[in-house]
């Protein structure tokens, strides 16, 4: 009886009664495929994982090429748990890249990119690209030598634009080699400016999802039309919401136990004037990328090999945010859709266990 | 088994719903306790309160006489704090520019000295004798609340 | 007819003059070296020590070099010209050598100042062109003192070059470019070379081991050593092939040198056998340390502090060995319980990283049984709500 005095109370003041109401009524559909709903709210829990261990961090984390590396190692050895953050930060990211992968994946197989959801879409594309974004800049933050190296390789990508190639190059590094100067421009693009931005498009993206509800496949819409009984669903409150929880649970035994078995180790601190050693990589979710460029011959089509294709890759990021506006909604499309995605995938996967096993099968 | 029983979630069994809710909130509050427990002792500073890789706490200032030297821990090297005659406080590297050795200090000869080949340095951390071939790195010091503080140049 | 007769003129007077067509070459050899040399660039020339100039300048007498170079070198008032600083004793040092004692004699088979500084291009000692330049002194003594021929004329081997060539002063010298490292000149003298005498070897050691010196000029072997004739540090160390000791040459048994003279039932056994032990109990307390370190940073845990404490106790190592010199139980013993206690320290270090470890899993063991715990009666809860789908 006391929450719902609670709720009037607050109802009288704050506009919850129509948001209670709305989730009320919020169904799920049910079918065979209703398992990958799961991974937009594993990515959104990750990052909200990765928001409370980030702001633990940034109380004894020093964003200075002179004091960062020591930082982390005071925080995994003086701190109290620090140990256990600062591995949950590391695995989370990793895992979080993951998902939003696997959620991207899903949502393109079974085409919930669709009218009326094409803003959904667009955001969602966008906060992936933030997630990698986010994945890049923090690797760079503890200062040691895999990260200084992964970064100056990373950055070196955006050479091969015309033009404007070694102008970006300058401004994503603060310089023109990766420096101090690098480090405190990542970590406040790290720290502020991306969870602004992702902060803006995830608030976007969850009101559309909560205005439009979920997408069911087409081919499960197509059995609803033939056996002419509507697609069973469960109320999202509190069915599907004890299912998030359930799967979040486990999302967060999953880190817990990679924190305690799998420690994210520390390194050798960087030294910028260090020769670089053979074998240096990004991070795995960039390995496909960097395995191509590997692979492309130095000249294409009259182009740089290069510049060929970190151009075809900025085509295809383009074409991919647009991709509702290019596709029709008949079946014919989008089993080509469909097809084209797991190219897509087949090629990614390929390409980085391919540069995995090149390098002896490290991940980080 | 399709509209069985939800139709009426409390229908005939209040007790066992309420006993599984009661199982429920317990073991939810053991998980929250398990993520805010970490949560709060890392909160708490420890008690080194910073990395002591910049600077490092020598111990009271009464405690260091004129002409004497101390060996401390700065970071993963020892540095050598010495008290001059006159009473001025030095620091260096205690880690000898010949073989590495940890130096000491000698108030017969009132400068620093390295024991493995006789090696001299002067109170400025020249060499001055012996085979070391470079000076010792200098630091600064410096008295907080009567405790010597050494920390590294700029 | 005429450019004919004057040619011929002036050849047969080239013949005439000119000793040997090798010794003109020479000649010439010696006017090109000399243009990189010291002294010319002091505004010498060939008259300031060879009396005659021209094509072929008369050669010197071997007996006669010192004193030639002496004539300067030895005159403080000139010296001071060019090198306000630089010593003129080099002359009378060379006298008291065993080089300089033989020449003396007319022996002229021995070394004088061009064997070892050049005749010709004569550069500064620091100048490491300079065969007298420390990492080429050992090669110039070779010249004569590895050649067994030469040696045997005098009764002595020809094995110092090699026997220093694989000592630890030599690795120093030539491969760590330590410039401190000790060659030839450094024990036996450059100008005065002579072996320092039995009873003075310590003193030789001690002008970079002076810790061990002290402590072996205190102790009771120095007067049992010189009463034997045994050559004071060489007598366990050997001179020229200078290697790493280990802790087993203490011991009663080979390869100790302590049983050169020792064995189980002489004075002194008792404290051979402790010292080594307390070696041995250090050596084995640092190797446990550093094993179990390198376990806890293998598993990913940090363990500077141990790192810190290990340092010092191989500090307490070095300083152990040193007090082996005392030859004495006391200083020794307590230098090595010191180093103990900080390899043990560290090893604590370790183990409790190692613990910790267990600790914190332990602890997500825990968390993980509560969160299935909670997992389990959370699915019991949605069953119970029945995830039934309806319209």
């Amino acid at each position: 009886m006391t929450t719902t005095r609670l709720i009037a109370w607050l109802d009288e003041r704050v506009p919850i009664g129509a948001v209670i109401e709305t989730l009320r009524h919020k169904r799920v559909p049910q079918h065979r495929y209703s398992m990958w709903y799961y991974f937009g709210g594993i990515t959104l829990f990750l990052f909200v994982v990765q928001v409370v261990t980030g702001g633990l961090l940034l109380l004894y984390y020093r964003p200075s090429a002179g004091e960062a590396y020591e930082s982390v190692q005071f925080i995994m050895t003086r701190v109290q748990f620090g140990w256990l953050v600062r591995s949950i930060h590391a695995w989370s990211a990793n895992l979080m890249v993951a998902a939003a992968f696997g959620h991207l994946f899903s949502v393109l197989f079974f085409h919930a990119y669709r009218r009326p959801r094409e803003i959904t879409w667009v955001s969602g594309v966008l906060l992936l690209l933030l997630v990698l974004a986010f994945g890049f800049t923090g690797y760079l933050l503890p200062w040691n030598e895999l990260s200084l190296l992964a970064t100056s390789v990373g950055t070196d990508m955006a050479a091969t634009v015309p033009g404007i190639g070694h102008f970006i190059v300058r401004f994503m590094r603060g310089g023109n080699t990766v420096t101090g100067a690098t480090l405190t421009r990542l970590f406040g693009v790290h720290v502020a400016i991306l969870p602004a931005l992702a902060t803006a498009l995830l608030a976007l993206h969850l009101f559309l999802i909560q205005q439009h509800g979920m997408s069911v496949p087409p081919s499960i819409e197509e059995e609803g039309r033939r056996s002419e009984r509507p697609v069973a669903s469960v109320p999202f409150f509190p069915d599907f919401a004890l299912h998030d929880l359930f799967a979040w649970t486990v999302a967060l035994a999953v880190l817990a136990g990679l924190a305690a078995f799998y420690p994210w180790e520390l390194g050798l601190k960087a030294d910028p004037f260090a020769p670089a050693p053979a074998g240096i990589r990004p991070e795995w979710y960039f390995l496909w990328v960097f395995q191509t460029l590997k692979y492309a011959p130095s000249s294409v089509l009259g182009l740089n090999g290069e510049l060929f294709v970190v151009g075809t890759l900025g085509i295809g990021v383009a074409l991919l945010i647009v991709l509702p506006f290019l596709v029709p909604d008949r079946p014919r499309a989008r089993r080509i859709l469909s097809w084209l995605a797991g190219v897509a995938l087949g090629y990614m996967v390929l390409l980085t266990a391919l540069a995995l096993r090149a390098s002896g099968g490290r991940v980080s | 088994m399709a509209a069985a029983s939800d139709a009426a979630p409390g229908s005939g069994e209040p007790g066992r719903r309420t006993f599984l809710n009661w199982l429920l909130g317990l073991w939810a509050a053991g998980v929250a306790a398990s993520i805010l427990y970490p949560i709060l002792q890392y909160l708490v500073p420890p008690d080194i309160p910073e990395a002591a890789t910049q600077s490092a706490d020598a111990g009271k200032a009464s405690t260091l006489a004129p002409n004497s030297g101390r060996v401390i821990a700065f970071g993963s090297a020892p540095a050598i704090v010495i008290r001059t005659a006159a009473g001025e406080y030095r620091a260096f590297s205690a880690v000898c520019t010949h073989l590495s050795c940890t130096v000491q200090y000698r108030p017969d000869l009132q400068h620093i000295w390295c024991a493995c080949h006789n090696g001299h340095y002067d109170l400025n951390g020249r060499n001055i004798a012996g085979p070391p071939p470079r000076p010792l790195e200098q630091y600064d010091v410096n008295l907080r609340d009567g405790e010597i503080i050494v920390s590294k140049r700029a | 007819m005429t450019t004919l007769v004057v040619l011929c003129a002036t050849a047969a007077t080239l013949v005439i003059q000119a000793p040997t067509a090798a010794g003109q070459s020479g000649a010439r050899a010696a006017r090109e070296a000399f243009r990189d040399d010291v002294h010319a660039a002091a505004g010498l020339d060939c008259a300031a020590c060879h009396r005659q100039g021209g094509s072929a300048p008369a050669q010197i007498a071997r007996t006669a070099i010192a004193q030639l170079c002496a004539r300067c070198h030895s005159d403080a008032a000139y010296m001071k010209r060019f090198d306000p600083q630089v010593r003129v004793d080099q002359y009378a040092q060379y006298l008291t050598s065993t080089h300089g004692k033989r020449m003396a004699t007319g022996e002229t088979r021995v070394a004088t100042c061009s064997d070892c500084h050049g005749a010709h291009g004569i550069h500064k000692t620091r100048d490491v062109r300079s065969p007298v330049a420390p990492v080429n002194v050992a090669q110039t003594c070779a010249r004569c003192h590895a050649d067994r021929g030469r040696m045997a004329a005098f009764g002595l081997e020809a094995t110092p070059f090699r026997d220093w060539s694989g000592s630890v002063h030599a690795a120093a010298l030539l491969k760590r470019g330590d410039l401190s490292a000790p060659t030839c000149s450094t024990c036996h003298g450059s100008h005065g070379a002579t072996p320092p005498g039995v009873d003075e070897v310590a003193n030789v050691c001690a002008q970079c081991h002076v810790r061990e010196a002290e402590l072996f000029r205190a102790s009771p072997k120095k007067a049992i050593f010189d009463q034997m004739s045994l050559p004071e540090c060489l007598a366990c160390h050997s001179n020229h092939r200078i290697v790493h000791p280990t802790d087993a040459w203490v011991g009663l048994k080979e390869p100790g040198v302590c049983a050169t003279c020792h064995d189980a039932t002489t004075k002194g056994a008792d404290t051979i056998v402790a010292v080594r032990g307390g070696l041995d109990n250090l050596s084995a307390a640092i190797d446990r340390a550093e094993a179990v370190l390198a376990r806890a940073e293998r598993a990913g845990m940090l363990v500077d502090d141990g790192q810190a404490a290990l340092r010092e106790a191989r500090d307490h190592e070095i300083h152990s060995r040193v007090l082996v010199h005392a030859f004495a139980a006391g200083p020794f013993e307590d230098m090595a319980r010191q180093g103990v206690r900080a390899a043990g320290d560290a090893q604590e270090v370790g183990e409790h990283a190692l613990h910790e470890l267990q600790v914190r899993r332990l602890g997500l063991l825990g968390a993980t049984i509560v969160i299935v715990g909670f997992l389990v009666t959370l699915w019991f809860k949605i069953r119970r709500l029945g995830t039934s789908p309806r319209a």
